[in-house]
């Protein structure tokens, strides 16, 4: 059991990486509360606009923005890349290289999202979702993407077997394929825009996939990594996680334009992406069927990408029939689609990222967390947050939707009507707020320690034990 | 060393190397030797889902696809055959459109009655429904200075701006628009002479080119 046995649960690869990683997640749980009162505050405006609003800097439209961006760039970007290079150096065997370009990445990345926020603030924001960072810091945000993301690219290409496993395919698509998509979304909406409803096209286009090419796949990676790694038996059906992959990556950006149904574009645009989304759901139940081990499973990181796992599942579902025009002409512009967002990026892909934390954390201190009642209470509260946020959500679109379908009920009638559920999801940004500040207390309590512990001496021994070898058929 | 409690609430231990992770899975894969022969087909169950999904999705597409067409903006609808007909507008509603769309009815009122003493009437104007070439050319162009209509003297303090797509006009109407909103023109209002077509107008635009606004005495120098 010494740091050299082959078995170790911690080695170079961990320590090595600890300070550049945790720069990178330490940056995203800042931002995760950044993001949690930005979003109260634009919760709050939904059913009281006069909330903060003599303030232009915090006005309904920029504050819904900025919480947004800080949520999606700050935290979930964050999280997911230092996620994605600690995954790729633990599974290529050998430490990280280009660590100080993770470093001056991260740095450029939070320093252009701050000044992005300032200029969201001061009314610059772009008029396109999930693109609303103004165009002056989109050049530098899509630089520092590239030197955060070298270094998970030279452990892909250095690493030591030749094998590669799920993990590998889903974080190097995302570390690949975000550039792509944000260079070209820059380009066609921001330096030399396209004319009319090609921008919608685009900008549908851009929206998805973020979700589909980047977020997803960097959640995706982190769960196909932890879950066998905790419940130590090969993924069943792992067989079919290449077609799983495959599926995602050629079909899933070809869904963004069912949000144009019913707007200017040749019919065939939303239909294609209506047949795309309900063959997504060959990738969601392959995902399903190579994670389903962490239903059930034991600790506390499977318990986070259990939840994750589910959400995930059913927001693919509901993408699936949403998608459809039918449903679609009901459903569409209410709070609704917001309820499906929120359950995508908010319980699909932040639970899995939590529970990555929460798994890789004790590896880069070499300590464990210092309390476990935060953990268990960060989950819970979360799983309550989350809940009331969907059903809230949900509720009030329903009743605006069927508000919506009658011509008679006024604005002010379908502001009264939903007044109820939005104070609901406002209390449910509260609580997912409350929540998030623990993660960070006890983020901050560990990285203290570790910061104490590594001044004083080396620690007297590992608190892991050193792992088993798997077994390919032990499920 | 001591040994770490068997299980620490505060991390998860890992129960797997990364070395043997991806070595199993790898062999699930089938792509490393397998002596027993353990990888499986696709199972029937999936295989029939993967089908399914991929035969509704292609029957969806052909039917609300509208062939790919980028004309076709309709999920039930079908792209226009070559040298199919088009429909065809009514003029009249197409000029009753244009005529109260800010452009005439601002002067010559909704029921074209105008203002007295400002604007003539277009209800049962000899000028309306009179010659052909003069109503055109006073819409394509305008008219400025004095006007007489229906006995009664206008001293054209308000002059009538040109329409049509010619130079210094604030409108630039087609021809067809023009022809259809002095069709329209000449059948309300109790009004009722005979339809102006696109042809006439264009006829008219050709011969004159681009010119000033009208005024009285050009026009009586017409038919």
């Amino acid at each position: 059991m010494t740091p050299a046995s082959s078995n170790a649960e911690v080695t170079a690869v961990d320590t090595q990486a600890r300070w550049p990683l945790l720069l990178l997640l330490g940056g995203a749980i800042k931002w995760l509360v950044i993001a949690g009162v930005l979003s109260l505050i634009a919760s709050i405006q939904l059913h009281s606009p006069a909330f903060m609003s003599h303030w232009p800097a915090f006005t309904p439209g920029r504050t819904a923005a900025m919480a947004e961006t800080a949520f999606v760039y700050g935290w979930a970007f964050n999280a997911g890349l230092g996620l994605a290079l600690w995954i790729l150096g633990r599974l290529g065997g050998e430490p990280l290289r280009a660590l100080n370009w993770v470093v001056v990445g991260t740095f450029a990345w939070n320093i252009g999202l701050t000044l992005g926020l300032v200029g969201i603030a001061l009314g610059d924001a772009t008029s396109f979702s999930l693109l609303q960072l103004p165009g002056y810091v989109q050049p530098a945000m899509l630089v520092a993407y590239g030197a955060i993301a070298v270094a998970g690219i030279l452990a892909w290409s250095g690493r030591r077997t030749d094998s590669t496993f799920a993990s590998h395919w889903y974080a190097v698509a995302a570390l690949f394929l975000f550039p792509w998509l944000l260079s070209a979304a820059q380009a066609t909406l921001i330096w030399t825009p396209v004319r009319g409803v090609l921008q919608a096209v685009v900008a549908g286009w851009y929206a998805q996939g973020v979700w589909s090419l980047c977020l997803a796949p960097l959640a995706l990676a982190v769960a196909y990594y932890v879950v066998p790694k905790v419940t130590g038996r090969a993924l069943p059906a792992y067989e079919f996680a290449p077609l799983g992959f495959w599926s995602l990556i050629v079909i899933g950006a070809w869904t963004g334009a069912r949000h144009l149904t019913g707007g200017p574009v040749p019919a065939w645009l939303p239909t294609l992406a209506i047949a795309a989304c309900s063959l997504l759901l060959f990738h969601t139940s392959i995902v399903l069927l190579n994670l389903r081990g962490a239903i059930g499973g034991a600790g506390n990181s499977v318990a986070f990408i259990a939840w994750g796992l589910l959400a995930y599942t059913a927001g693919g579902l509901l993408d699936a029939i949403t998608s459809f025009r039918s449903i679609a002409s009901f459903t569409q512009f209410t709070h609704l689609v917001t309820a499906q967002q929120q359950l995508a990026i908010y319980g699909g892909v932040s639970m899995i990222l939590f529970g990555g934390i929460y798994f890789a954390l004790p590896r880069l201190t070499g300590r464990p967390w210092a309390s476990a009642g935060f953990v268990s209470a960060h989950r819970v509260t979360l799983l309550i947050g989350l809940a009331l946020l969907l059903v809230s959500l949900a509720a009030a679109g329903w009743v605006q939707a069927n508000d919506l379908n009658h011509k008679d009920v006024t604005f002010a009638a379908m502001a009264a009507d939903t007044r109820p559920w939005l104070l609901g999801a406002s209390g449910a940004q509260l609580i997912l707020l409350t929540a998030n500040l623990l993660l960070a207390v006890n983020f901050c309590r560990s990285v203290c320690a570790c910061c104490c512990c590594c001044a004083e001496s080396a620690p007297v021994g590992s608190p892991f034990r050193p792992a088993a070898t798997m077994e390919a058929h032990a499920s | 060393m001591s040994t770490p409690p068997a299980d620490d609430p505060r991390l998860d231990q890992s129960a797997a190397t990364d070395d043997s992770l991806i070595a199993a899975h790898e062999k699930l894969l089938g792509r490393q030797k397998d002596d027993q022969g353990h990888y499986r087909l696709l199972p029937l169950g999936l295989l029939f889902f993967f089908s399914a999904l991929i035969f509704g999705g292609g029957t969806y597409l052909g039917l609300f696809s509208g062939m790919f067409d980028p004309r076709v903006y309709d999920e039930h609808g079908h792209p226009p055959k070559a040298g199919a007909a088009v429909a065809k507008l009514d003029p009249r509603e197409v000029g009753k459109k244009l005529y109260n769309n800010a452009a005439c009815n601002t002067c010559h009122q909704v029921n074209g009655i105008g203002v007295p003493g400002v604007y003539p009437p277009l209800a049962e104007s000899e000028w309306v429904s009179g010659s052909d070439e003069r109503v055109i050319r006073i819409l394509l162009y305008g008219l400025q200075g004095p006007l007489k209509v229906k006995g009664v003297d206008y001293p054209g303090t308000a002059p009538m701006p040109s329409f049509g797509k010619v130079a210094g006009s604030g409108y630039n109407w087609s021809d067809d628009k023009i022809a259809a909103v002095l069709t329209y023109i000449r059948s309300d209002f109790g009004n009722s002479s005979k339809p102006v077509t696109t042809e006439q107008v264009a006829a008219v635009h050709a011969k004159e080119g681009d010119r000033k606004a009208y005024t009285q005495e050009e026009l009586l120098k017409l038919p």
